[in-house]
């Protein structure tokens, strides 16, 4: 199996900004997104797909982390 | 009565100036010795450090001294990447393509060596680095000599699990290596560094360059 070319790697993010895109707007609800998620499978290797879902959610809890989305623990709290 | 209170603040002050020289070319003498040990260090390292065995994207064999005289802009990745590696190739290339528009400086040769030897063989290197740049030189080897070429610039990288389609991530370490044109590890740049942040490191290098080779 070949390494996508250029061609093919700029078609698979594509289809991934579309979708992630699709998933912004839609407050993370997959299923009113699963025609771009289609697409987004169809324009990627396998193992892309799988690194690229990583990588949302990775930069989701990044994205929460950093708004101090998060309260400190109630051990944290209380030591 | 003893030597005048002239003659004796007169020898004072000699043998003082004396004291003085000494210590000033002692000084000299073992910053000299200092910088000659440094010279050396620096040479054994440019000729016996980061070396490597491998074969270019056109089956030619290449060694760390084929880049004797040329800056060198190396990264580490595989072709089956998925946005790591060809967007730090692209922005390893943009620095390569702005350095070459300024006659003034040398020209930068630019290195991508695979970590993924098994599948990342002569033509699929070919395949890949040509879509970069036109001197973007790709290499690879054994697993062996890809090994030893990465332990030599302390790359970490490790393949992940295979799917069905025996496809599979390799997970590295992400940096590019300057080498000046002794061969010797320069600087490197990691994610955060703009091509802009690096072409102006690379120029400050290039302007502050010394061989110590014979």
């Amino acid at each position: 199996m070949a390494a996508p070319s250029m061609k093919e790697r700029q078609a698979c993010w594509g289809a991934r900004d579309l979708y992630w895109r699709c998933l912004d707007d839609n407050a993370e609800d997959a299923a009113r997104c699963q025609k771009l998620r289609s697409s987004f499978e169809a324009s990627c290797p396998q193992q892309w797909i799988k690194y690229f879902d990583k990588r949302r959610d990775y930069l989701k809890f990044k994205e929460k982390f950093e708004a101090g989305g998060f309260q400190s623990s109630q051990s944290t709290e209380n030591s | 009565q003893g030597p005048g209170l002239r003659t004796r603040l007169l020898i004072t002050a000699l043998f003082g100036a004396g004291l003085g020289w000494a210590w000033l070319a002692a000084r000299a003498e073992k910053e000299q010795w200092r910088q000659q040990q440094r010279t050396e260090a620096l040479r054994q390292a440019a000729v016996g450090q980061g070396d490597f065995s491998l074969l270019d994207h056109k089956g030619q064999p290449r060694c760390k001294a084929d880049f004797r005289g040329q800056w060198v802009l190396m990264y580490f990745g595989f072709t089956h990447c998925p946005d790591i590696c060809p967007d730090e190739l692209e922005k390893l290339v943009q620095v390569v393509r702005k350095l070459e528009a300024e006659p003034d400086l040398p020209l930068v040769q630019p290195v991508f060596i695979t970590v993924d030897p098994e599948r990342d063989d002569v033509a699929a290197m070919a395949r890949y680095v040509q879509e970069f740049h036109p001197r973007l030189l790709g290499l690879t080897g054994s697993t062996e000599q890809v090994a030893h070429a990465s332990r030599n610039y302390r790359v970490y990288y490790s393949a992940g699990p295979k799917d069905e389609d025996q496809d599979y991530i390799v997970d590295h370490s992400i940096a590019i290596y300057l080498l000046n044109p002794d061969g010797l590890f320069t600087d490197y740049y990691g994610r955060s560094r703009s091509a802009e942040q690096i072409v102006e490191s690379i120029r400050r290098h290039i302007a502050a360059f010394h061989s110590v080779l014979p």
